[in-house]
């Protein structure tokens, strides 16, 4: 996937996407999870350390909005980036079944650590955030980048294990 | 004897190493920075990388009240088509706008009208951000209000951009007094499972104090931001109380936060904690549920939960 030229662009206008929708247009939640879809995509081509300072800078950006809660964005994608950085060694398929399967638990894990690091006060029911909202989230935002990059041919069906 | 490092590679290792410690130290940093420097770096974030955003958000609002000033021309044109429709959401935005007008003639008090948007990300629930700041008068704890009543309050002030609390948010506490008899206490906001269930809790209300159903709570001028008498809610009920001798009561909000889009921010708000400013609200009495209709789901779906 990387191969393509089309591989960075694509990532920049997920953030792009991401902060147009959901700052621009105010859509909030209703708009998939494009930030952490980008970062998990360009952990697995990048090393940890840069992985985890992409990650850094996207939480910074979360957090600019946040009081209670300021930096648990940056850290949770930080230790995400450094995940999905680690993901690489392990497990090499690129076909469209195994990054639906790696961006939905990724989405998930990043709604889940920062449930973890957010501040009590911020923070919503354990089983409405963990057991609903945020896989809800996860599916939906693997689902349309994954949308995104078969349309643009960044991922094929036949794609090599 | 150290191996050689011929490509580099070890090398490459270690300053990997390096900068991942270094971005996971930052984030935890980041974490633990005391409130003022975390302030500091999010006004940066928001009148840099995060500007262009906020713009696109700003001007879309800015459209949609030209749309609002359109259509009124439209309904001057057509005024049976317009009967029609029934409230929609730019009516609603128009009604609002209209109200604001009507407050801003009777405050006595120094104030400036915003504009305001949700920024709508992930940690900044129940946050408003305000197209006003440092340059317009506002400061840290000045009261925003609506035609209904007590929205929030300032909680950063940028140079030409604030963020503001609403009553939903964690951190959101005020001293009230009940219109009538000015039984005292303090209106926190309580979260409910759903954002819908959100609304105010009443406590500190002494057992012997009388306080009735459908009361008005304004605010009671103690404390160092708010003025008095800026309606915030109506009693709904009593809530359980712990043991002790104070009761609580749910609250019925009077500014409703989840359709906001202009307020006006009283600034100075602390030098006018003398004020009373009960005389520019005119209210209308609350609505009886049963009236609205019986299949409808009351108003008190949180009954018996211990807040």
């Amino acid at each position: 996937m990387k191969g393509s030229l089309l591989f960075t662009p694509v990532l920049v206008l997920f953030v792009f996407a991401h902060l147009l929708l959901r700052v621009g247009f105010g859509v909030g939640d209703a708009a998939p999870d494009l930030l952490t879809v980008a970062l998990l995509l360009s952990a697995r081509e990048l090393r940890g350390g840069q992985a985890a300072g992409l990650g850094f800078f996207f939480g910074l950006l979360e957090d600019a909005f946040s009081i209670l809660s300021f930096g648990a964005n940056a850290l949770t994608l930080v230790v995400l980036a450094l995940l999905g950085s680690k993901t690489r060694d392990l497990l090499v398929s690129e076909t469209p079944t195994f990054l639906l399967a790696y961006l939905t638990v990724g989405v998930w894990l990043r709604g889940v650590i920062h449930w973890v690091l957010a501040a009590g006060d911020v923070r919503a029911s354990p089983s409405m955030v963990l057991v609903v909202e945020a896989p809800v989230v996860a599916i939906y935002s693997a689902g349309t980048a994954i949308l995104v990059l078969m349309m643009l041919g960044l991922v094929r069906r036949g794609a090599q294990e | 004897m150290r191996p050689l490092d011929v490509d580099g590679s070890a090398r490459r290792v270690r300053r990997d190493r390096f900068w991942t410690v270094f971005w996971l130290v930052g984030a935890v940093v980041l974490l633990l920075l005391p409130l003022s420097a975390q302030q500091g770096i999010s006004t940066v974030l928001r009148s840099t990388v995060l500007a262009p955003f906020l713009w696109v958000q700003a001007s879309l609002q800015q459209g949609q009240l030209r749309a609002t000033e359109l259509d009124d021309v439209r309904a001057q044109l057509d005024e049976a088509l317009v009967r029609l429709v029934s409230l929609n959401t730019l009516q609603l935005e128009n009604q609002e706008l209209r109200a604001l007008m009507d407050l801003r003639d009777r405050l006595s008090i120094p104030f400036v009208a915003a504009s305001a948007i949700r920024p709508g990300t992930r940690g900044s629930e129940s946050l408003l951000m305000l197209d006003v700041g440092i340059q317009d008068g506002v400061s840290v704890g000045d009261p925003v209000i609506s035609a209904e009543g007590l929205l929030g309050v300032v909680r950063e002030v940028g140079p030409t951009n604030s963020l503001a609390l609403d009553w939903t948010h964690p951190d959101f506490a005020v001293s009230v007094m009940t219109e009538g008899l000015g039984v005292g206490g303090i209106v926190e906001a309580f979260r409910g499972s759903f954002r819908e269930e959100d609304r105010l809790l009443l406590k500190g209300v002494a057992y012997y104090e009388p306080v009735e159903v459908g009361e008005l709570l304004v605010t009671s001028g103690l404390g160092a931001f708010y003025p008095r008498g800026i309606p915030v809610g109506w009693v709904e009920e009593e809530a359980t109380s712990d043991a002790g001798w104070q009761r609580r009561f749910w609250v019925r909000p009077r500014a409703a936060v989840e359709r906001v889009t202009h307020v006006v921010v009283l600034i100075r708000g602390g030098e006018a904690v003398g004020v009373d400013l009960a005389p520019v609200w005119t209210l209308p009495p609350p609505e009886d549920p049963e009236a609205e209709g019986s299949d409808e789901e009351p108003m008190d779906s949180a009954e018996g939960r211990q807040p």
